[in-house]
């Protein structure tokens, strides 16, 4: 069976005055079927959003280059030119929710129209049908009728996220990207979006690919969970994979900084910068911040390796033919 | 903020209130103008001295009579279609026709001139003949003008039609006749010697109405009372027609706004300017806003070469010295208003372009528009549903902005001789008395009129962009 989205080895460069920004560097993943949600964790600057933006082709000015599959059920992106990308893909097939809600709302444009416009962009809808539906969708998101009349500054952050949400769906896509859907909200409206986000994963059975920079949330919305470092995924594979035996070492330091309420343990903080994306270190991008590095980690880029679980990780740790204890080794 | 509660805004200022009443009442004057005067007034009235020909030249308001010592005398004209008396001729089949035009004259000077016209007339045998006669409150009886009616032309057959579409017009105060009996009564009543010379030269207007002076010699002072003019068409056929009879007695002031060295109505000139004035910043400032913010828009958010070639011939336009170049433009493409116009906003764009691009970089940065471009809408969808609503009450204000500064424009180039020669605006009435000298003169009602209307007509714009601004800023700031 083919999956939902397919994505092999993509690759979206910047050029800068600095050189080269390997913002997405070969990064392959799957969304296998609808209702599925697939989570890409990563720390700031890590090229998340840069995926996102490479999913939908809103490529900026500088990009240097742009390649890989990237296979929607049975259509090759790669292969559509600009003008069909946007007329058949953005939004009817690949919709986005971007990070800042507050501001992807045009102040002075009645809610409820927004939400809309997509439908009208099609000339074929009439008005009142694309308003009705709008209007059902406002609902669906969990949002009073009466939203439709108002404006974005009118409304509180959390209702700003839901009516964003509401836009992505309304010409039902079979993916929705979600970049940092929560992280301009304080903590118990997260709660409600993330579980709003849940029930529309349910039913309707929206495919989700789900970036966000905080783990805890990953794990309770997606199916599958990837983790990236400096524009390359270091582990993948399912969130129960993933999150209860983490191979990575940057996934464990990961797991480790999360605070826990009813835990005397301290939050672990992983020491050192995330690296410049313009000059990543040699071999293993994670080397220089990593506690267990040894020989090849600063020379050789490590392949994707199966651990015994089942998820793929990159990591020379992983490596069979190389010794378990590399703390002896170095 | 929505339109109702940005016009509730706009009247909670006091600019807010005085601009859009000034606006009211400058709107409802040009369409009273347009409702009740041809729109070729210009060729056909203002420009024709035909009209204007039974006017006194250069005389002040009427209305000044309430603030001088001097009782000025006022425009008055009579007209009369038939006649007050018929008297049956004794001799013969004919009749004389009298037409009496009586006034009470207590006035401290002399009218500026007589006339008196005749139209249409109609005879069948013998021309008629036209006299006219001044009756003076002093019982005298002064000749003033008497002429056969021009006769039949050889092969010209009866009925014969004279003065069918110009009226005989006679400037009574000049005529020979009338100095030669003004002469004569002087003589016989008050055994004062006059040259008809003088008379002639002028001094008929104050000897007919008036009597030789006590205190100064060889001098005039008004006699007050009741003057008649008689007018007399002695027909020789009782079927021949006359038309209209008029009879004219030049003011020393003339209605609401006074006149021109031409006789012209200043009131008519200045109120024809209302809906010219009003045209020309309408229409100037929105034709300069819609290309400004088009190119503005276009420019910020294309960017690339389009921006940089939109920004190039933006800095160019907006540098060129403009007074000197509309001169000579207007001087090559010739003084039609509308080219006026279309140079104005020629030259006017690239403020706005400059400016829009600055604040579309903003706006074009934002995740708006890169949330409608991952919606798939296309490019001019953007730039007129995302993009060009934020700057629109900036837009608007600057629209309004326009307006005074287009009308002075055109009054500069009119003040400087460029103005439509067709269509009189109040920089061309001003220009015109600027001409002959009115200022040096003292013709106020001439030169301050159109200057006040020009800056009130800019200030009610001003007015209005003024109270905009509570409506514009906020929205500025929330889109940042």
């Amino acid at each position: 069976m083919t999956p939902l989205l397919e994505v092999r080895d993509l690759r979206l460069h910047y050029a800068t005055p600095r050189g080269t920004v390997r913002a997405v560097d070969g990064v392959s993943f799957e969304v296998k079927h609808k209702g599925e949600a697939v989570g890409l964790v990563g720390e700031s600057g890590s090229g998340k959003t840069s995926m996102a933006l490479a999913l939908l082709r809103l490529l900026p000015k500088n990009t240097s280059r742009y390649e890989g599959v990237v296979r929607l059920q049975d259509t090759d992106l790669m292969a559509l030119s600009d003008e069909e990308f946007r007329r058949q893909i953005r939004w009817k097939r690949i919709s986005m929710v971007f990070q800042g809600a507050m501001n992807a709302l045009n102040p002075v444009i009645k809610v409820g129209q927004q939400v809309a416009e997509p439908l009208l962009l099609d000339r074929s809808v009439r008005k009142a049908d694309a308003y009705r539906e709008a209007e059902g969708l406002l609902e669906m998101v969990g949002l009073p009728k009466e939203v439709f009349h108002r404006y974005a500054h009118e409304l509180s952050g959390g209702m700003k996220q839901r009516v964003v949400i509401a836009m992505a769906l309304v010409l039902k896509p079979e993916l929705v990207i979600l970049d940092e859907p929560t992280s301009a909200l304080d903590v118990s409206v997260q709660a409600q979006i993330m579980n709003l986000l849940k029930r529309l994963k349910r039913d309707p059975g929206i495919s989700m690919l789900f970036i966000t920079h905080d783990i805890a949330l990953a794990s309770d919305l997606c199916d599958e969970i990837m983790v990236s470092y400096a524009g390359e995924q270091v582990e993948w594979g399912t969130a129960e994979q993933v999150l209860l035996t983490p191979r990575h070492p940057y996934t464990q330091r990961l797991l480790a900084s999360i605070p826990r309420l009813h835990s005397p343990e301290q939050p672990l903080f992983l020491p050192g910068q995330p690296p410049d994306l313009a000059a990543p270190p040699p071999g293993c991008r994670f080397h220089p911040r990593c506690p267990y590095a040894f020989n090849p980690c600063d020379k050789e880029s490590p392949p994707p390796f199966a651990t015994p679980e089942g998820q793929r990780a990159r990591c020379w740790l992983l490596d069979a033919g190389r010794a378990l204890h590399p703390r002896n080794d170095t | 903020m929505t339109w109702r509660e940005a016009i509730r805004e706009v009247l909670a200022s006091g600019p807010g209130k005085a601009g859009l009443a000034l606006f009211a009442l400058l709107l409802a004057i040009s369409i009273y103008v347009l409702v009740a005067y041809p729109l070729d007034f210009g060729p056909r009235r203002w420009s024709n001295p035909a009209v204007w020909a039974d006017n006194p030249k250069a005389v002040p308001p009427a209305w000044t009579n309430w603030f001088s010592a001097t009782r000025h005398v006022p425009h008055t004209t009579w007209a009369a279609s038939q006649p007050g008396v018929v008297l049956p001729n004794h001799n013969g089949p004919g009749e004389t026709r009298q037409y009496h035009f009586s006034a009470k004259f207590a006035y401290d000077e002399a009218p500026t001139f007589l006339s008196f016209s005749l139209g249409k007339v109609l005879y069948h045998t013998r021309p008629p003949v036209v006299s006219v006669e001044m009756i003076r409150p002093d019982g005298e009886y002064v000749l003033l003008y008497r002429e056969q009616v021009r006769g039949p032309r050889p092969g010209e057959e009866a009925p014969y039609v004279r003065y069918q579409d110009t009226p005989l017009r006679v400037l009574l105060s000049q005529q020979p006749l009338a100095a030669s009996e003004m002469a004569r009564m002087l003589q016989s009543r008050y055994g004062v010697e006059v040259a008809e010379s003088r008379l002639l030269a002028g001094g008929l207007k104050e000897a007919l109405f008036g009597e030789p002076s006590k205190a100064q010699a060889d001098a005039f002072q008004p006699l007050r009372g009741t003057y008649t003019a008689r007018v007399e068409v002695a027909v020789a056929d009782p079927q021949d027609q006359v038309g209209e009879v008029k009879f004219v007695m030049g003011g020393t002031v003339y209605g609401l706004m006074g006149t021109d060295t031409l006789g012209r109505d200043l009131r008519e000139g200045l109120l024809f300017g209302f809906p010219i004035g009003l045209a020309i910043a309408i229409v100037a400032s929105i034709l300069t806003t819609v290309i400004g913010a088009s190119l503005g828009i276009i420019s910020g958010y294309t960017g690339g070469r389009t921006d940089l070639i939109i920004q190039r011939v933006a800095d160019i336009v907006s540098n060129v010295p403009v007074l000197p170049l509309l001169i000579f433009l207007v001087f090559i493409l010739g003084s039609n208003l509308f080219i006026i116009i279309l140079l104005l906003v020629a030259f006017s764009w690239p403020g706005l372009t400059i400016l829009l691009r600055s604040m579309v970089l903003q706006v074009r940065s934002g995740q708006l528009v890169e949330a409608a471009i991952a919606m798939g809408a296309s490019r001019w969808r953007i730039m007129y549903r995302h993009v060009f609503p934020t700057t629109a009450p900036f837009v608007l204000a600057q629209m309004i902005f326009f307006a005074p500064s287009a009308i002075l424009a055109e009054a500069a180039l009119s003040f400087l001789g460029l103005g439509d020669p067709s269509l009189p605006t109040w920089g061309q009435i001003l220009e015109a008395g600027f001409r002959t000298g009115a200022i040096y003169v003292g013709y106020w009602w001439w030169i301050v009129p159109p200057g006040v209307l020009i800056v009130v007509t800019a200030m009610a714009f001003m007015f209005l962009a003024l109270a905009t601004e509570p409506v514009v800023n906020p929205r500025l700031r929330r889109m940042t």
